[in-house]
């Protein structure tokens, strides 16, 4: 079996068409194409021994494939507040960031965060953060407010965390307990554009952590299969329920790591994406949970493991 | 870092008070508020909870008047306003129109502003009172302190008068006392008397 691996292609608009037929050819799938003016960013998963090949076809085309190990995931990055004190630059540039890499970044000002004794988390907020497959927790510059709030903030949120704040590493282990899967210290609230080449360092400190978070869960993942691997999933319902092609989301289909979110309301669709037949005789009803999601009114499609349905499409 | 006569950020929190140095220094340069304040001592401790910032301003600009940014010409028919900056030309409007009435106020182009003669002396004009900074300068520095203060700070004490400024901000109740026992001290530290 031929592996897939997450790339971001970048390159002009001019016959961009071809390297996405090329894609779709080698058995890729394109998870979200981006159109900027002239430029045409591709997320994308691709087979390893290909990469060489989609470069050899983009070169004449001064387009570039580069590995992005956060394509196909779906990000939320949680910052205490909407208010001016936490936005926009640390949280914006952070999901920008994250962005870059691949991930698709929902940002989550959640109605309560701020404050040390008086932080809480509403159960919309909670359930919304739970439909990602990692949090991103911006906090702020005292150690004593962090070990104090984090605890309410993260109530029953089983979603791995990457926790940020002012404090070193080492002392933002320290005061976290039970430990979250991850943590990236010295950035703290921050009031202007992060461009110092250390700031910009803790950026990317900061993509390697979410990408070992990512990668433990991609481990755990394939020691029990999905029943389907969720970006074919995506095309079978973008080719089949042709509503999703006249959504503007810029991801109709977003695509998670154990499942979709689709952007058509719940109550219309979902019996029809449960009966959709993906191969002979299995529906999408057979291998996955089509739930409403919290986000609006979407629907949330998870995939079941190989080992409840017996089946690997 | 900003060029102030004073600028001192106290805490218990070592990292804590290097990252609210830097956050002072953005907000204020944000805020185009260095110029203004001359000295500035914050005292920020997360276990108290309580954020205290005391300083002086350097000067208050004084009131803007029409003869500050136009030249008044008296006809016999009508008293031509020849406008040298825009700046304060709505404020300027807005006043004519609430004491002159719309019908009498009229602006032929961007730059001129017409009076019917005889409604108004020349020289009541000039010194007519458009706008005062010192009023939003005022809202400006209590915002720039809300804005470098920790947002959770919900309860908040503010003062500014002569040129001083306070604002203590935290969480929970503040203590009656607290300008006479953490407020005046800080002041001291710089030099001042409340």
């Amino acid at each position: 079996m031929t592996t897939l691996v997450p790339v971001t292609y970048k390159g002009g608009i001019y016959r961009h068409d071809e390297i996405m037929d090329l894609i779709d050819d080698l058995g890729g799938y394109i998870v979200q194409k981006h159109v900027m003016a002239q430029d045409v960013v591709l997320q994308s998963f691709v087979p390893r021994d290909d990469i060489e090949l989609i470069r050899r076809v983009a070169k004449p085309l001064a387009g570039e494939v580069i590995e992005a190990p956060l394509v196909g995931t779906e990000i939320a990055v949680v910052s205490p507040s909407l208010e001016i004190h936490h936005l926009p630059h640390i949280a914006c540039d952070i999901a920008e960031y994250l962005r870059r890499s691949g991930a698709k970044t929902n940002m989550i000002g959640l109605a309560r965060g701020f404050g040390k004794r008086i932080a809480n988390l509403n159960d919309e907020e909670r359930d919304i953060i739970n439909e990602h497959d990692l949090a991103v927790y911006v906090l702020g510059s005292f150690e004593e407010c962090i070990k104090q709030k984090f605890p309410a903030i993260r109530r029953e949120i089983y979603t791995p965390i990457v926790l940020i704040g002012a404090p070193d590493r080492e002392a933002l282990m320290r005061v976290i307990d039970p430990p979250v899967e991850g943590y990236v210290g010295s950035v703290g609230r921050i009031m202007h554009r992060l461009k110092r080449p250390e700031e910009l360092g803790k950026l990317d400190e900061l993509v390697d952590e979410v990408s070992r978070v990512l990668d433990a869960r991609r481990d755990a993942l394939a020691k029990d299969p999905l029943s389907i691997f969720p970006p074919r999933l995506m095309t079978i319902i973008e080719d089949q329920i042709h509503e999703v092609s006249m959504l503007t989301h810029p991801t109709p289909v977003t695509v998670q790591m154990e499942g979709l979110r689709v952007k058509l309301p719940y109550d219309p669709y979902a019996p029809l994406i449960r009966s959709l037949e993906v191969v002979d005789g299995v529906t999408i009803g057979d291998i996955a949970d089509v739930t409403p999601s919290r986000m609006r009114n979407y629907i949330l499609i998870r995939i079941k493991p190989f080992s409840e349905t017996r089946i690997l499409v | 870092m900003p060029p102030l006569n004073h600028f001192v950020i106290e805490s218990p929190d070592a990292v804590g008070r290097e990252a609210y140095e830097r956050i002072t220094g953005d907000v204020l340069q944000d805020l185009d508020l260095i110029k203004v304040i001359d000295r500035l001592h914050i005292y920020v401790d997360p276990v108290m909870p309580i954020f205290i910032a005391v300083g002086l301003l350097r000067h208050m600009p004084r009131a803007i008047r029409v003869s500050d940014f136009a030249n008044v010409n008296p006809g016999e028919k009508m008293v031509v306003l020849d406008i040298g900056d825009e700046t304060y030309l709505a404020p300027l409007l807005q006043k004519l129109w609430t004491i002159y009435g719309k019908e009498n106020v009229d602006q032929p182009d961007r730059f001129t502003v017409v009076l019917p003669a005889g409604v108004i002396e020349g020289e009541e004009l000039e010194g007519l009172v458009v706008a005062d900074p010192s009023e939003t300068l005022y809202k400006d520095v209590i915002y720039a302190l809300q804005y470098i203060a920790p947002e959770g700070f919900k309860v908040r004490r503010q003062y500014i008068r002569d040129g001083k400024f306070y604002y203590v901000a935290s969480e929970d109740t503040l203590p009656t006392d607290i300008v006479e026992t953490m407020v005046v001290p800080l002041f001291e530290k710089m030099g001042v008397e409340l």
